[in-house]
């Protein structure tokens, strides 16, 4: 339970890599000769070594990165944050002063990168012995942890204790500087990784991000990592490759292609709706529209892919097609698609569908497809599943895209299209900044629409209109 | 008794892996030494014997179809308590390889960090191994051929518990700890003074001045009651 949940299959990626830049700085700063000056710290009866002033650590850091005063001292406090520096009399708040304030290096043990993830044994341990050495007075928010750990985990409670007192009868086996010293390392870490309520935690990832620890020793004795190893080169040599030179031109022409459309790049006409408060922009670009703008009609010119998603030029196209007794490419692609797509209850019933329009020979809509695929098609109809017809979907997605695409993209028509559309006028700017109409704000979802029916109300029908 | 037995050897492993978590802290720091690790080494080798005689002794115990419940009951915590402890014990032996291969000692690779902890950790190493005292001396290289020996080990720690989890199946869900929460402060009658004086030590600051105001006020109290005690006595 303390080493966390296993590593994913496969070499675990660098994780946190900030961390371990951080460690190099951190290790950088003990080299005896170039290093952070140490001083000693005094206390009532012990000594204890290697201490460092705020104000020395600032220094440091200016004088070995070259850095300006402000940036040494930024990288110093979140040196202090991530707890690889710890203050010495005032533990809990961690940041950096440059001045005489004496700070002390945090263990490699209690580093966050060899601990991560901060393990909730070891965190009802830890409350465990704090509340012996101080006799029941913890933090609120400590005591809330406690409790809650103790709900989570109250089968290990018994090794919680037990190990609670053996780790505070060990450490009774050093001299008291020493203890003192560990004491202080443990309250840092616990202070990092489980920041008190208000306090704000330098750990925190975002969602989807962050596994267990990779870890730097390869276990080379096991025959799993040889395997990983094996995998992972495989898996390398497999993968294909595009030169640099070839993907970033390819990059570049894209950008070139879609600059003038992209309406962050650009602008949009008649005007940005967030700004303008008037949304015919979006009236003018929704999905079904019977005149499209210029640039939507251009950008059917792009790509194949671009006219198909595009329902307004895919009717379009139908009707090309149409013209050329070839429509029932679409149709059969378009059906492809749905099945795909479409409720699982519903395949077998599609399927059969299909095939009667479009695969059986003599069908109403037959359509050409290659021998090969055909045999392999009818093959998989005796198991339909969603994705049966793949194979004859993309030979057909090919055909029309070699066939149909460039005489439509020279049509006649495409070009009446292209000619028939407007560039909308762009809306006259507003003298004052401020505009005269007053803004809508969107219906309130409390509110009940006025016209919902009488009739319908206690039916299915009833109660529309509320989002 | 077996239940006896097995608490003893379950106390000695919890004993030994506490000690080792505990050198385990300073590896990496000021106090890493050829020493510390060669103590390290004998500390985890005699957890892991305990880890194996206890494990052998449970296994056996609840494999026993014969077993009473309410015995049953008893040593199920036995053993949860003890796969947790054995697992703890796996986690800090991968770190103390993965640390103990970071900052080798043999070629000074990387500078050792100096966290303020100077002094011997033998007291510890005796207390885990059950002896007196320690007196230990390695030589120059005693961390190399320790780093193979310690990731044969960690394998085979965890190779015992799949082994564990395979012979017996103890939900944890079922398990009852019998120590409530807040037991540890019943009986801590023997930390008290001590980490009383630990927080006060701590909370002291560097500050000579107070010490020495402190003992002139002392002084002058004495003075003053001794004054008073010889007015007293005239009048």
């Amino acid at each position: 339970m303390a080493a966390g949940p296993a590593p994913p299959p496969g070499r675990p990626r660098a994780h946190m890599p900030h961390l371990t830049k951080m460690e190099r700085v951190v290790v950088s700063m003990q080299d005896p000769d170039q290093g952070v000056k140490m001083r000693s710290q005094r206390l009532l009866v012990t000594v204890i070594p290697h201490a460092v002033t705020g104000s020395d650590v600032v220094q440091w850091l200016t004088q070995k990165f070259c850095i300006s005063e402000e940036e040494a001292l930024h990288l110093g406090a979140v040196l202090v944050q991530h707890g690889y520096i710890y203050p010495l009399r005032d533990p809990r708040s961690l940041v950096l002063r440059p001045d005489e304030t004496p700070y002390r290096f945090q263990t490699p043990y209690f580093w966050t990168s060899t601990l991560w993830p901060a393990a909730e044994l070891d965190y009802a341990i830890y409350l465990a012995k704090k509340n012996i050495r101080k006799q029941g007075t913890l933090a609120d928010y400590e005591k809330e942890c406690y409790d809650r750990l103790h709900t989570k985990i109250s089968h290990a409670w018994d090794l919680v204790l037990m190990q609670a007192r053996e780790q505070l009868r060990a450490a009774k086996q050093r001299r008291k500087g020493d203890r003192l010293v560990i004491a202080c390392q443990e309250q840092t870490y616990w202070l990092v990784n489980r920041p008190p309520p208000g306090a704000p935690s330098v750990l925190e990832q975002g969602p989807g991000r962050g596994f267990c620890a990779a870890s730097r020793v390869h276990m080379t004795k096991s025959a799993d990592f040889y395997k990983q190893e094996i995998e992972y080169c495989r898996r390398a040599l497999g993968r294909t490759r595009v030169k640099s030179s070839v993907c970033l031109e390819a990059y570049l022409s894209f950008c070139g292609q879609r600059g003038p459309h992209d309406p962050l790049v650009s602008g949009c006409l008649p005007s940005n709706p967030w700004i303008s408060d008037n949304d015919a922009y979006w009236v003018m670009n929704a999905p079904t529209v019977a005149a499209p703008t210029k640039l939507r009609v251009e950008r059917w010119a792009f790509s194949f892919r671009e006219l198909l998603e595009d329902p307004v030029g895919r009717a379009h196209f139908m009707d090309f097609l149409g013209k050329e007794f070839s429509g029932e490419n679409l149709s059969f692609w378009e059906a492809c698609e749905e099945l795909r797509y479409g409720a699982q209850a519903q395949v077998p019933t599609l399927v059969d569908a299909v095939y009667q329009q479009f695969l059986a020979p003599g069908a109403a809509r037959w359509v050409n497809i290659d021998s090969r695929t055909m045999e392999r098609t009818l093959e998989g109809l005796r198991q339909p599943h969603r994705y049966v017809l793949d194979d004859a979907q993309l030979h057909i997605y090919m055909l029309m895209k070699k066939d149909s695409y460039p005489r439509f993209l020279k049509s006649d028509m495409y070009k009446g299209l292209l000619a028939e559309a407007g560039i909308p006028l762009e809306t006259k700017k507003r003298v004052f900044p401020f505009s005269w109409r007053p803004r809508h704000s969107s219906p309130s979802p409390a509110l009940l629409p006025t016209a919902v029916e009488p009739t319908a109300a206690g039916g299915p029908g009833g109660g529309d209109g509320v989002a | 008794m077996a239940r006896e037995e097995c608490k003893a050897l379950l106390d000695g492993f919890n004993k030994t892996t506490a000690c080792y978590h505990h050198l385990v802290l300073t590896v990496g720091g000021s106090a890493d030494s050829q020493n510390l690790r060669q103590e390290l080494q004998k500390t985890r080798q005699k957890a892991q014997e305990l880890a194996v005689s206890t494990c052998a002794r449970l296994t056996a115990v609840l494999r026993d179809r014969g077993l009473a419940a309410d015995e049953r009951v008893e040593f199920e915590r036995l053993w949860v308590a003890f796969s947790g402890c054995l697992d703890l014990l796996e986690a800090d032996m991968r770190r103390a390889l993965e640390l103990g291969a970071a900052f080798p000692l043999h070629a000074p690779r990387r500078p050792l960090v100096r966290t303020g902890v100077a002094g011997a950790s033998s007291g510890v190493a005796a207390r885990a191994l059950s002896t007196r005292s320690l007196r230990l001396e390695a030589e120059g290289d005693f961390d190399v051929a320790d780093l193979r020996e310690l990731e044969r080990e960690v394998l085979q720690v965890g190779e015992m518990i799949d082994n564990m989890e395979m012979k017996v199946n103890v939900p944890r869900w079922t398990v009852q700890a019998r120590q409530a929460a807040g037991a540890e402060l019943l009986s801590t009658v023997n930390a008290g003074p001590s980490s009383v004086v630990s927080v006060e030590e701590r909370g002291g600051g560097c500050d000579p001045r107070k010490a020495l105001a402190a003992i002139l006020f002392g002084a002058v109290l004495l003075a003053a009651v001794a004054l008073a005690v010889c007015v007293a006595k005239l009048s």
